[in-house]
């Protein structure tokens, strides 16, 4: 069982900073994710924290143990790679035994480990199949079985699912979640995928551009988006942003959004978090949190495009520059052309400074 | 226009219990097929005679005493029919049977020196290291060198007044006039040393290849599962270059057994016959001895030789590229 903390890491390629200053702490037993676009730096950091590269600057703590000079192989961490990485030249069973095998284990040792590990992820009836010709899901738990063999603390995985077609990735997220839950060992989740980081993690962590940009639950990051990155990231579709400044209404606080007209009032919370503010501000809002209102109560745009999904409706709003979606649960007879007036529930409504992007709460 | 069609459906490869397809043989009032045989006869004559005429030919001479000195061409051989007598010599002929044993004593010493040579350097290469598309050049050149050339060379550096005594004096400290191409041992080694000079680089360069196609995701695995660097080569690397392994090891075999023109410049076969090979004695037997006859018995029986080494090969070849990287 071990704890991660990482301080003040960075990593440079010659000019290239992949990471800047990143602080986390990862606690024992959590299921982390690390979720961002490609090249964000959340691979850079799992193979930091996996000892195959080594840091430009700041340090990684197992528990209290400073990694540091710490080789790959001696950190205890098990790694499953984006392709397994499964030795196709052996069978299943010397996949399992691989590691206790390198370490010299006696061979009844070895046998019993590969018997027990075998029947937890139900590979038994497959020990002596070769392993080049096996299913996705099947290498994927020889992948974990065959680090997990080591009883590693710590677990890392790279885009374990990105190779795999999507109705199944929806098997293999369960299978993974409850294997994480026999386990119980720390788990870190290198991801792109926003739906298998929401399914999956006790907390995610959302990089960009080398640059952590938040850590939360999963709920935590939907909901109250550090900045407009987050916001933009996580949800599918993202949260709408429209441009506008604040301005004081007879009744209270609103977002003057310009030729779109005037927000719905604002409530007590996030005008207290504006009141005072001077500059342009991003008023959000999550398209599944936009509701269809008469006419003089919300945003007045015309439907530009409607996505019909089955379980829900995607509807395209547009108005002069301004664009937002809205999502349904149900066909709302929309067509290209008509006018809808929409606005978001009070609550779900979100403020971001269109300067430094980022959210303004109160206090 | 029906009949086409319905043959041609006869026709579709049929699937096997191994998953090979494998045509059917089309029925000789099929059109299709004799269309096609008529169309690639000519590249089947051209077969035969490249590959068939030749080997029928020698077999022909190879049971007759023919000579240039017997004044028949050829075809007229058959007067000088000796019942098998080549092939029994052949078996009692110390000198063959020496000849025979020198070329595999010269296999079995470079084809493992060079592949071990070849393997480390490969290793060395598979890395970055300042300068190194350079020295992969300078590597190479050896095998780029005319034979003829690089026996003249080697020729020139085993003289008993030459440069590779000269570096033996300077590390003794006193005069070194080794007569290298004059001992019967000494000048086997020199032509060994010669051919590991000249066909390492081969075998450096089809094992870079195989070695760089080994999955680094593997390596690393294995790294994390804290295999050390040779447990590593042991367990994923070689079982990975398997195949490539065995290429080349074919290759240099068979290539080594035909050992010849530098050879042949350096000792010309001697002293004596210290260092004739097969190859060395096939050219005295027909340029010297001119006993044609003979000679192509002894071409058989080589053939045969390699052949064997050559189906042996493929067939762990075959075995080997089931398993996949």
């Amino acid at each position: 069982m071990s704890a991660i903390h990482l301080q003040n890491l960075v990593k440079k390629f010659g000019d290239f900073t992949a990471l800047k200053t990143m602080d986390l702490a990862i606690a024992d037993g959590e299921f982390m994710a690390l979720l961002g676009p490609s090249g964000c730096g959340k691979s850079t950091t799992m193979n930091m924290i996996a000892g195959m590269e080594e840091p430009t600057g700041g340090r990684i703590l197992f528990g209290e143990r400073d990694m540091a000079g710490v080789p790959m192989g001696r950190r205890g961490v098990g790694f499953v790679f984006q392709n397994y990485a499964i030795f196709t030249h052996m069978t299943v069973r010397q996949n399992l035994a691989y590691g206790p095998r390198m370490r010299g284990a006696a061979k009844a040792e070895i046998d019993r480990r590969v018997g027990a590990i075998a029947e937890m992820l139900q590979l038994t009836p497959l020990l002596d199949r070769k392993a080049d010709r096996l299913s996705v899901n099947i290498l994927q738990r020889v992948a974990i079985g065959r680090s997990a063999i080591m009883e590693p603390a710590i677990f890392l995985l790279d885009e374990p699912l990105s190779n795999v077609d999507a109705a199944f990735r929806a098997v293999m997220r369960t299978e993974l979640k409850q294997l994480q839950r026999q386990f119980r060992q720390t788990m870190v989740y290198v991801t792109h995928d926003q739906l298998e980081a929401m399914t999956m993690a006790d907390r995610i962590a959302v990089m960009d551009h080398g640059v952590l940009q938040q850590v939360g639950t999963p709920l935590e990051v939907y909901n109250d988006p550090a900045n407009v990155f987050v916001a933009r990231f996580i949800g599918a579709p993202g949260m709408n942003l429209l441009k506008g400044r604040p301005a004081e209404s007879d009744r209270g606080l609103i977002v003057d959004l310009g030729p779109l007209g005037i927000t719905p009032l604002l409530p007590g919370e996030l005008a207290a978090a504006l009141r005072g503010a001077r500059g342009d501000v991003l008023y959000g809002f999550r398209p599944e949190q936009a509701l269809l209102v008469p006419d003089g109560q919300g945003l007045a745009m015309r439907v530009s495009f409607v996505e019909r999904i089955g379980a829900r409706t995607i509807v395209h709003l547009g108005q002069g520059e301004a664009a937002v979606k809205t999502v349904f649960d149900n066909d709302v007879g929309l067509a290209i052309g008509d006018v809808a007036v929409v606005a978001p529930a009070a609550s779900s409504v979100r403020i971001f400074d269109a300067a430094t992007g980022l959210a303004m709460k109160a206090g | 226009m029906s009949a086409v069609t319905g043959t041609i459906s006869e026709d579709a490869p049929t699937l096997e219990d191994d998953g090979k397809t494998v045509q059917a043989r089309p029925a000789p009032r099929d059109e299709a097929a004799r269309l096609g045989f008529r169309l690639t006869l000519p590249a089947q004559v051209l077969v035969l005679f490249i590959s068939a005429f030749p080997l029928l030919m020698q077999l022909y001479i190879s049971v007759t005493d023919l000579s240039p000195l017997s004044g028949l061409g050829w075809w007229n051989a058959w007067s000088l029919w000796n019942s098998f007598a080549n092939y029994t010599d052949l078996a009692a002929d110390a000198r063959f049977w020496s000849a025979l044993k020198r070329t595999a004593i010269v296999m079995i010493v470079c084809v493992p020196a060079e592949f071990l040579l070849g393997l480390a350097l490969a290793t060395l290469f598979a890395d970055d290291f300042p300068g190194k598309r350079i020295f992969y050049s300078i590597l190479l050149m050896p095998m780029m060198v005319v034979p003829a050339v690089a026996g003249y060379m080697f020729f020139m550096l085993f003289q008993s007044g030459g440069p590779v005594n000269d570096i033996l004096s300077s590390l003794t400290g006193s005069p070194v006039t080794i007569a290298w191409l004059s001992d019967p041992t000494l000048a086997l080694i020199a032509v060994m040393v010669a051919d590991i000079w000249q066909w390492t680089p081969l075998m450096f360069l089809i094992l870079l290849a195989g070695l760089v196609g080994v999955p680094e995701d593997q390596i690393k695995a294995a790294t994390l599962l804290g295999a050390n660097p040779w447990q590593r080569f042991v367990t994923i690397v070689l079982p990975k270059m398997k195949t490539i392994i065995i290429i080349a090891l074919a290759i240099r075999v068979i290539e080594n057994f035909k050992i010849f023109d530098t050879l042949y410049i350096m000792t010309g076969g001697g002293p004596g016959v210290a260092t004739e090979t097969i190859s060395v004695y096939i050219y005295k037997l027909t340029t010297q001895d001119l006993i044609w006859g003979y000679v192509a018995a002894i071409a058989l029986a080589i053939l045969i030789v390699l052949s064997i080494v050559a189906v042996f090969a493929m067939k762990r070849m075959a075995r080997a590229r089931q398993v996949p990287a």
